[in-house]
């Protein structure tokens, strides 16, 4: 996006919204802002209708600060509690339905290189773990395969917390939830794994709780998927309506089961030292 | 790859010297999309269709199309067709039976999305039992999506229809997408003669900046377009949004009219339409009705034939105004709903005159004997 | 005139390659045509039919040919195996029509349907289309040709040059010619066979020409 194609035109200045200036202003785009720079610049997210407590929410805001390029991505999303937040970023961003999230993105990554290709757009799958790992499991792991260029994000709160709670691949064993009365039967699927297998050249996990770890890892991921091809970032964002616990505690929780992993491949590895995050 | 340059839609379809060729139905359809300057055309091989998108595939490696791949199932395929057209570029796919209802959820999607998708449907029978034979009850569910419908009778109509299809879904005032959809076997597999226009010919490129609804590559500023949306919130606007949404979807439909008149010609070909006994159908059944027409004029009945080649927007004044001369209305259709009939009786006044026969489905070929029966007892009513 | 034409066999005998190059012939004889193959998800061998209409005026009707004036037998299955659409193989046959099969056993035909035939005078010809194209091309995939070659013979019902334009433009490998995958893979043998493009087309051409002679002057 050009800078100037967001500018007030001159004698709109009193009736745009106070938010539209403040982004005008004082937003992140072509700025290469980061999480260390929170609360010196307008956000992409002023406000959200998500509960109170929610990691996924602030996941997507740090995802959402942490962006190289703000002003050049798109972000694709699927049907969950992302897809109630998500419309309120100020980027262009994509309900898809549910589960087919990688596959339009691939469609809108291969668009956008053609329409564009001595610019860098960056497409990003943001979902949650139901719609990557469940219902959209094969688009995700077609889109891996064949090596697009897009980052997967999984917002893992471990259960379909949008439709009332219920049991998803990526709740842990034994996790009783709707749907899973007398507890879950398999283990938490390996999707860091199943990544590293699929062709991903970066795949890491972390929790909501490691906010600059987390925005390094978005840059990371982004960047790679820009120059070398497809890579996935797994977050855990515990959720306090479903897993019942006092809204306070989330941090707590997502420190306490954070995985912290990180696999980069060599090429990978020589483009994020040349780049210096 | 030979040098080519884009020409006024208006003159391909009308003005342009034609070649005959002698061409099967997918042959036909990917002549079509070479001309039709498409930037991506990604597809999932299903019978009868596969023979077109391997061809699409040919042309692609010869360079006519910029990005090509098999997509990892239907719904999936369907889903990058819209990503790739919300990105700004113009895209080709085709399904058939099975497909189409493994991708169904895309299609209101693309609808609502205004989304300009082409998409060519060689009709098939959908399971169970297994079938793989000509069938079209998939365009009577394809008829409430959204979504234009055209149904060609023969590859010179795919062909024809095919290429028309981009520059009508395209407008801005319409901007929703379009199927072209054909009878499989009848159409895709069997070979005709087929005019088609000079192969360094191709129609202009799509401009993303006349869409209606802004193109998702941040080059537009993102603020208050998507932001406090209507998605997934429970309010009255929220509400009426989604129910205007629909409407306006359905009145860009309508909107189409003028386009389709002006760019694919007539909604209704009609011969006779002062007969006693007015055959009405579309597609293959079209063809079989005209040879029983002409059978039964032959022997001094007096039948008129009417071909409806646009299914959505459906051109209910036509067909009201059709209705009124003829004793017995005759439909016979190529699935075992009858679509084409329950659309006619629900337009018309007086629907008793329409006898929504013969039907013959599941592979099965509709000899003009059967309409003939149809006629034969119709007259002695 | 409005022929009618119905060929039935099974998969890999070139009914659909037959049919197609008819129907090429026929528009280059300024005629018009439509050619339909029938075939199911099955591969070689399964019943396979296709079926043809040429005439002087624009061809409509499309599908099966269900009362065709002419049936082209390729295989002795499909009469005595219920190897096709139609039971009996010559189900729907216009009165005074034409069939040919291919074998050299003329008692192939229950006595019952023969005396049907002969209610509806029906020409019958048998031609050893598959030993001919042994014999002629050293292959029994150019039996069609055999079978095409009878069918001229008989009613002339295009021009042997044009048949020969067809066949060049089929066989030259210039053309990309699409009918199904399988049919893909049956050229790729053909073309193994002969080293040259010319070479098969000539031996198709031949294989057509000795059947046309024998049936034109019998």
């Amino acid at each position: 996006m050009k800078k100037n194609i967001a500018t007030i035109s001159p004698g709109f200045e009193d009736i745009m919204p106070e938010e539209y200036q403040d982004l005008v202003n004082d937003g992140p785009y072509g700025r290469g802002l980061g999480i260390k720079n929170l609360g010196t610049f307008k956000e992409l997210i002023e406000e959200h209708p998500l509960c109170a407590g929610c990691g996924l929410a602030l996941a997507i805001r740090l995802t959402a600060a942490s962006l190289p390029a703000p002003e050049d991505t798109i972000i694709v999303g699927t049907t969950g509690c992302n897809s109630i937040l998500m419309p309120q970023l100020a980027i262009h961003n994509i309900h898809s339905l549910f589960g087919n999230q990688s596959s339009l993105a691939a469609g809108l990554k291969r668009a956008l290189k053609l329409r564009y290709p001595d610019k860098n757009k960056d497409v990003v799958v943001m979902a949650g773990d139901g719609g990557i790992a469940d219902i959209g499991l094969s688009p995700t792991l077609h889109t891996w395969l064949r090596r697009e260029n897009l980052t997967t994000i999984m917002l893992d709160n471990e259960s379909y917390s949008n439709t009332g709670g219920q049991e998803s691949g990526m709740s842990c064993e034994g996790a009783v939830l709707n749907m899973a009365p007398t507890g879950k039967k398999f283990p938490k699927i390996p999707m860091p794994e199943i990544a590293k297998d699929s062709g991903c050249a970066y795949v890491a996990t972390v929790s909501v709780a490691n906010a600059r770890r987390l925005g390094r890892m978005v840059k990371r991921a982004i960047l790679v998927a820009r120059e070398i091809g497809p890579t996935y970032l797994q977050i855990f964002v515990p959720c306090p309506t479903n897993y019942k616990f006092s809204t306070s505690e989330t941090l707590k929780r997502a420190k306490e089961r954070e995985k912290i992993m990180e696999y980069i491949s060599s090429e990978a590895e020589k483009l994020i030292k040349e780049a210096n995050i | 790859m030979m040098e080519r340059k884009v020409v006024d839609p208006e003159y391909m379809f009308k003005r342009a010297p034609r070649e005959k060729k002698f061409l099967i139905g997918n042959e036909a359809v990917a002549e079509a999309v070479k001309r039709a300057n498409v930037d991506i055309a990604i597809a999932y091989p299903i019978t009868p269709q596969s023979e077109a998108t391997h061809i699409v595939g040919d042309i692609y490696a010869e360079g006519y199309i910029k990005d090509y791949y098999r997509g990892e199932d239907e719904f999936n395929v369907m889903s990058a067709i819209a990503g790739a057209r919300m990105g700004g570029a113009r895209t080709f796919t085709a399904t058939s039976g099975p497909g189409t209802l493994r991708a169904f959820e895309m299609f209101p999607l693309w609808a609502g999305a205004r989304l300009p998708v082409v998409c060519a449907f060689m009709c098939r029978g959908v399971n169970s039992p297994l079938t793989i034979q000509p069938d079209n009850i998939e365009i009577g569910w394809l008829m409430d999506t959204g979504m234009l419908i055209f149904h060609a009778e023969n590859p010179q109509e795919f062909f024809d229809m095919t290429l028309q299809a981009y520059i009508v879904a395209e407008q801005p005032d319409v901007h929703i997408p379009i199927g072209v959809c054909v009878d499989g076997f009848f159409v895709t597999h069997t070979r005709e003669i087929v005019e088609v226009t000079p192969e360094d010919e191709m129609l202009p490129p799509y401009d993303p900046s006349t869409s209606p609804v802004p193109i998702m590559d941040m080059e537009v500023p993102p603020i208050r377009q998507m932001r406090d949306p209507f998605v997934m919130k429970s309010n009255y606007i929220s509400y009426n949004t989604h129910a205007s949404w629909q409407q306006e979807v359905r009145a860009a439909g309508e909107r189409a009219k003028k386009h389709i008149a002006r760019y694919v010609g007539k909604f209704i070909e009609v011969t006779n339409p002062d007969a006693e006994i007015l055959l009405i159908a579309s597609g293959t059944a079209a063809a079989q009705a005209r040879v029983a027409m002409e059978q039964a004029r032959e022997k001094g009945m007096d039948v008129g034939l009417a071909k409806i080649r646009v299914i959505r927007p459906f051109p209910e004044d036509e067909v009201r105004e059709l209705a009124e001369n003829p004793r017995i209305i005759i439909v016979p259709e190529h699935n075992i709903v009858g679509w084409l009939a329950r659309e006619i009786k629900s337009r018309i006044d007086n629907s008793g005159k329409v006898r929504g026969h013969p039907r013959v489905f599941g592979g099965m070929t509709m000899p003009p004997e059967f309409i003939m029966e149809e006629i034969v007892n119709g007259r002695a009513r | 005139m409005k022929s009618s034409i119905r060929m039935s066999g099974l998969g890999g005998q070139g009914m659909v390659t037959a049919a197609n190059l008819l129907g090429t012939a026929a528009v280059k004889d300024g005629k018009y045509s439509i050619v339909i193959p029938f075939f199911g998800a099955e591969k070689r061998l399964a019943p396979t039919e296709s079926y043809l209409r040429i005439s002087d005026e624009e061809v409509y009707e499309k599908g099966e040919a269900v009362y065709p004036n002419i049936i082209m037998v390729f295989h002795k299955d499909v009469i005595d195996k219920g190897k096709c659409y139609t039971m009996p193989f010559y189900e729907g046959l216009q009165s005074e029509g034409l069939l040919i099969i291919n074998s050299a056993n003329k008692v192939l035909i229950p006595e019952y349907d023969i005396s049907k035939l002969r209610e509806l005078k029906i020409n019958i010809i048998y031609v050893s289309a598959s030993k001919i194209a042994m014999e002629v091309a050293g292959t029994e995939l150019a039996t069609n040709m055999v079978m095409l070659g009878a069918l001229i013979g008989v009613t002339e019902i295009v021009t042997l040059e044009s048949m020969e334009k067809a066949i060049t433009e089929r066989f030259s490998g210039k053309t990309k010619f699409i009918a199904s995958g399988t049919t893909a893979a049956l050229d790729d043998v053909l073309k193994k066979k002969y080293t040259k493009a010319a070479q098969l087309i000539e031996k198709n051409m031949e294989a057509i020409r000795v059947a046309y002679t024998s049936t034109k002057n019998a």
